[in-house]
């Protein structure tokens, strides 16, 4: 009895002083590589328009998947990242993705896919973060809920016209309950009308890594996993997208659930 | 239509469109606080509100002062008289 209560308070000890370290490690080194980021992005940007020839769109979106792999990579220490399924992601074909939200980090975690041309489909708050706003722009995020619906569709057209991908949050917003919440139309609205395929993502982890509300980074196995693609185009109807918002929401319910079982195993 | 019939199908379509329990559809329920929908479904609810009834009113004033579900009722309603 006594032995074990000795070897849980170890634990929580050890736990505590992870925690310690990992927060006055990660906060410098997120804010070092932003920082490092928003001064040497720009002249790599024009130094690759000049050489690379790629549109400045996509190059910009390469920027941002770099970033993401730094913050991945200063995570590493404290936080074990897998992938799954990402045989089902083919770069070399437009498609939505739409993954459910825990928590801000969830984000750069976008940078564990293998496709590096992603469109972030947001709301209009993040485009007011100073220090992100430019990239933003120049990445051509879609602010969905600044822009009418029409400007949204022609936008994601023209990303999927150049190779592109989009990829929606559907929830809106972050979960505060660690299950998946109502979904949004709009991602399921936009691969129909485009005829893309739209390829569900399942992230574990990030709810315990910084739940909404809390400020401390704790440690933790953060999982992304990709499903089995979706084809759109038996949900042209009327009330298509919302069978296949059912159909999509339900799966990545069920997956969720089943990558939580396997953690437990 | 009658006007039983068009509130029938604009709450159907709203609770189906937004998952919402019929139950808290009453008229006085305000869509923000009581039905949780935010300024992304605004969109959404009047795309609903267009494919239901055959009519344009994205460009409506009228849509922007819409607090509760009677809101929507009246505006429908008013709509269908004025295009009958």
């Amino acid at each position: 009895m006594a032995g074990s209560y000795h070897r849980s308070l170890s634990a929580t000890a050890i736990f505590a002083l992870q925690v310690v370290l990992m927060n006055l490690w990660v906060y410098p080194a997120l804010l070092l590589w932003t920082l490092i980021g928003i001064l040497i992005f720009p002249f790599l940007f024009g130094v690759g328009l000049v050489f690379l020839r790629q549109p400045a769109d996509r190059l910009m979106r390469w920027f941002v998947w770099i970033y993401g792999r730094g913050w991945l990579l200063l995570m590493s220490p404290f936080v074990r990242f897998r992938r799954e399924g990402m045989e089902r992601v083919r770069i070399d074909r437009p498609c939505v993705f739409v993954v459910n939200h825990f928590s801000f980090f969830d984000t750069y975690c976008m940078a564990l896919l293998p496709q590096y041309d992603i469109v972030f489909a947001v709301r209009s708050w993040p485009f007011q973060l100073f220090w992100y706003s430019a990239f933003m722009r120049l990445a051509r995020y879609l602010d969905v809920e600044g822009s009418s619906w029409e400007e949204t569709l022609s936008n994601s057209r023209s990303v999927f016209a150049g190779g592109g991908t989009v990829l929606f949050f559907p929830e809106g917003h972050r979960s505060r309950t660690g299950e998946i919440q109502r979904f949004y139309s709009g991602g399921f609205k936009v691969a129909i009308d485009a005829g893309v395929e739209l390829i569900p993502l399942c992230i574990d982890g990030t709810d315990k890594l910084l739940p909404p509300g809390r400020k401390l980074f704790y440690p933790c196995t953060v999982t992304l996993r990709a499903l089995e693609p979706v084809t759109t185009g038996n949900y042209r109807d009327v009330n298509g997208h919302i069978r296949l918002r059912k159909q999509v929401k339900e799966l990545m319910s069920a997956e969720l659930v089943a990558m939580r079982e396997g953690q437990k195993q | 239509m009658t006007e039983q019939e068009v509130i029938e199908l604009i709450d159907s379509s709203l609770a189906e469109e937004f998952e919402l329990e019929r139950e808290a559809m009453t008229p006085e329920a305000n869509i923000y606080e009581d039905l949780g929908l935010d300024s992304l479904d605004t969109v959404d609810m009047v795309i609903v509100l267009e494919g239901a009834f055959k009519f344009k009113i994205r460009e409506e004033e009228a849509v922007r002062g819409i607090r509760t579900l009677g809101d929507i009722h009246r505006f429908v309603l008013s709509k269908m008289e004025q295009q009958s």
